[in-house]
């Protein structure tokens, strides 16, 4: 059972979560930057949706493990929307969005058939289809967030080359790559070292504030005018 | 066309890229399940759920040990309030 600490984790994550909209809207961006906001908006209902559900079944529930795989699933997708709207962003100049949005289409189905593909081979035919299912849904959501953050740092490097100047969007995915990044090393952390996995659980939703929390300041602190000025072009006082 | 058959080959490189890096974290498996998004506690992993490479099956009721190897087992009232979740089936070794 989750102690008063994680519900402070929680709550404190849902209240970013919205807090990432509401300062969107306030600042006239939530057009902009659509599917981030839609994925927050996402995150703050999956998590007063599991909120409930834990109030109602307990967390120990089945329905509540059903729910949190699939509704993670969800949201890992929404992500992945969210990061090809980045790309899209970055490459607007260039007008490669629509070559953005075929390599996403194409990177999502790919995922896809990769991660069925995956359950398939480890399945024998005397598994039923729901179980079936619910392993792919985990795979694919493990699957595409690995993805996500390859795709992030791809991004990165984009940004750089490109020499985008843009303050909000520069902070915008770089926090994205470092909440990828925590993740992951979080997960490989917990599999070298089973013993310490409470720990690693608990810092779980800990990481997961990170995100909401950078956005949200990305929205209310930094202007859309706001530039960053180039290395190059940067004056150096002796 | 060459820009498009270069956007679907980078984006296969970057597929075979993502399921390196994962193979290469979870080199050292030990069945715990990356989930990412939100402050959600992250339910429990039971001990069977991990023998079949994370997809979870629902935990054996007690009547079904009294039960020896035949007839279909009750449902019990927790699996009543699943809602969509997949009821186990009877395996084949039950008949």
């Amino acid at each position: 059972m989750p102690g008063p600490l994680q519900y402070a984790v929680w709550i404190l994550c849902s209240l970013l979560e919205a807090s990432v909209v509401v300062c969107a809207i306030r600042r006239r961006a939530f057009r902009q930057y659509f599917f981030l906001n839609l994925y927050m908006a996402s995150e703050f209902v999956a998590s007063a949706a599991r909120f409930e559900i834990v109030r109602h079944y307990g967390f120990l529930s089945l329905t509540y493990a059903y729910f949190y795989y699939y509704s993670d699933a969800l949201l890992t997708i929404l992500l992945f929307l969210a990061l090809s709207s980045l790309y899209s962003e970055v490459f607007r100049e260039l007008n490669a969005e629509r070559y953005v949005q075929m390599g996403s289409v194409v990177l999502l189905a790919g995922t896809a058939l990769f991660s069925f593909a995956v359950v398939h081979q480890s399945f024998t035919s005397v598994q039923p289809s729901g179980k079936i299912f619910f392993h792919f849904v985990l795979e694919i959501s493990q699957n595409l967030y690995f993805v996500g953050l390859v795709l992030t740092y791809i991004l990165w490097a984009a940004i750089l080359k490109l020499r985008e100047t843009r303050t909000r969007l520069i902070q915008l995915v770089l926090s994205l790559g470092v909440y990828f990044s925590l993740y992951a090393a979080n997960y490989a952390l917990r599999n070298l070292y089973p013993s310490a996995e409470v720990v690693f659980v608990v810092l779980n939703p800990l990481i997961g504030c990170f995100l909401p929390f950078a956005w949200a300041y990305a929205f209310w602190k930094l202007p859309e005018e706001a530039r960053l000025a180039p290395a190059r072009l940067a004056v150096s006082h002796r | 066309m060459s820009k498009q058959l270069a956007v679907v080959a980078a984006s296969m490189f970057v597929l075979v890229g993502a399921m390196s890096l994962k193979s290469a974290v979870t080199s050292k498996d030990s069945g715990a399940v990356l989930m990412a998004n939100g402050g959600a506690p992250t339910p429990p992993t039971p001990k069977e759920w991990k023998l079949n490479g994370g997809a979870p099956t629902p935990p054996t009721p007690k009547e079904w040990k009294l039960n020896g190897g035949a007839p279909t087992p009750p449902t019990p009232k927790e699996w009543k309030l699943n809602g969509g979740a997949p009821t186990p089936p009877t395996p084949k070794e039950w008949k």
